[in-house]
């Protein structure tokens, strides 16, 4: 019985004052009340928006990248006793409506991942590419073969996130849960999520890109 | 044998780079440690030595067995500097961690635990 779990939805932002306000109010939609937006040092409305459709909002008062804001919103949820804590993106290309098909996973796993490489997903040929790199890398380093070892749409359970320790800044810390799932023999699922693919998303700045990709490699390879 | 301009050029650099941090070091300046005296010495102190007499170079070379010619010295110098730039790659990391973990301290500090 999940209902009266905790359930805490974390959304990493730099940048994102067009679209933020439409993915909190896609997941207040769904009944969830306790939405953290993790402001990575935005010079935009970000954190102005969030605010205003609801969200309980941190700021980092510089730029630290993708995978310091989720954790710092990880952080945030454990001090507020989270039971459940749902990373999400914030440039609305998941959609909220997945997120209780994911929870609902975690009466038998303790983690879930959701993947974006299926027959169904609209995901361009320059990602699909990426990702596959970005996936062999992380078998290659972790010893983990996943369908998705960059999605940032991952649901945690309490037992999770107190045994999982994690350093990386970047797009590196998206890897680094898997090499977290094999260190602490964590019970997983991969489930298909739906992904939104729009011109926002696809050309905003702070996206992972060829040149981010090889930064990333070359980070887990020597900091491994 | 005339000394070449290559030559002139390395004495030239390595000289005050070494006095230079010798000096900081001994008058203990801020900042300075062994580890930043020893890193300009394993450097700047082979370069020295091969400009001042470049038959060190051969020697090494026939030593190592790989040699009469200056690729030894060329090979060594590309370790030396790997070596360095993994260590700076190391320091790097560490640096931003620390910044992340401060930046991050600031962001919760308004955060109320619950029980």
């Amino acid at each position: 019985m999940r209902s009266n779990k905790r359930v805490f939805i974390v959304i990493p932002a730099h940048n994102e004052a067009q679209v933020i306000g439409s993915v909190i109010n896609g997941i207040i939609k769904l009944g969830f009340k306790n939405i953290i937006v993790v402001d990575d040092g935005s010079s935009d409305d970000t954190e102005m928006v969030a605010k205003k459709h609801g969200a309980l909002v941190i700021r980092h008062m510089i730029n630290r990248g993708k995978g310091a804001s989720a954790k710092t919103g990880i952080e945030a949820a454990k001090l507020l006793n989270a039971d459940i804590v749902v990373t999400i993106d914030g440039d609305g290309q998941h959609n909220p409506e997945d997120i209780k098909k994911l929870i609902k996973k975690l009466d038998s796993y303790d983690l879930v991942l959701g993947y974006r490489l299926h027959p169904e997903s609209k995901m361009p040929k320059t990602r699909i590419i990426g990702n596959l790199f970005a996936n062999f890398f992380t078998w290659i380093i972790y010893g983990l073969w996943v369908k998705d070892s960059q999605s940032g749409f991952r649901v945690y359970s309490k037992k999770t996130l107190n045994e999982i320790n994690l350093n990386y800044d970047k797009y590196e810390f998206d890897s680094e849960i898997i090499r977290e799932i094999v260190k602490n023999k964590i019970k997983y699922i991969e489930i298909p999520i739906e992904v939104r693919y729009t011109k926002y998303s696809m050309n905003k700045q702070s996206r992972q890109t060829l040149v981010k990709g090889i930064k990333t490699i070359v980070r887990l390879f020597f900091l491994s | 044998m005339p000394i070449s301009i290559y030559r002139i050029i390395l004495i030239g650099f390595s000289v005050p780079i070494i006095v230079s941090r010798l000096v900081r070091f001994f008058k203990r300046e801020e900042g300075q440690s062994f580890y930043k005296l020893f890193s300009t010495l394993i450097v700047w102190m082979p370069i020295l030595a091969i400009s001042i007499n470049p038959q060190i170079a051969y020697y090494i070379s026939a030593k190592l067995g790989l040699g009469e010619n200056l690729n030894t010295l060329i090979f060594i110098s590309f370790i030396i500097v790997f070596i360095l730039l993994f260590k700076l790659l190391g320091l790097i990391e560490n640096l931003e961690r620390n910044i992340t973990n401060i930046v991050r301290k600031e962001a919760l500090k308004d955060i109320k635990p619950e029980k």
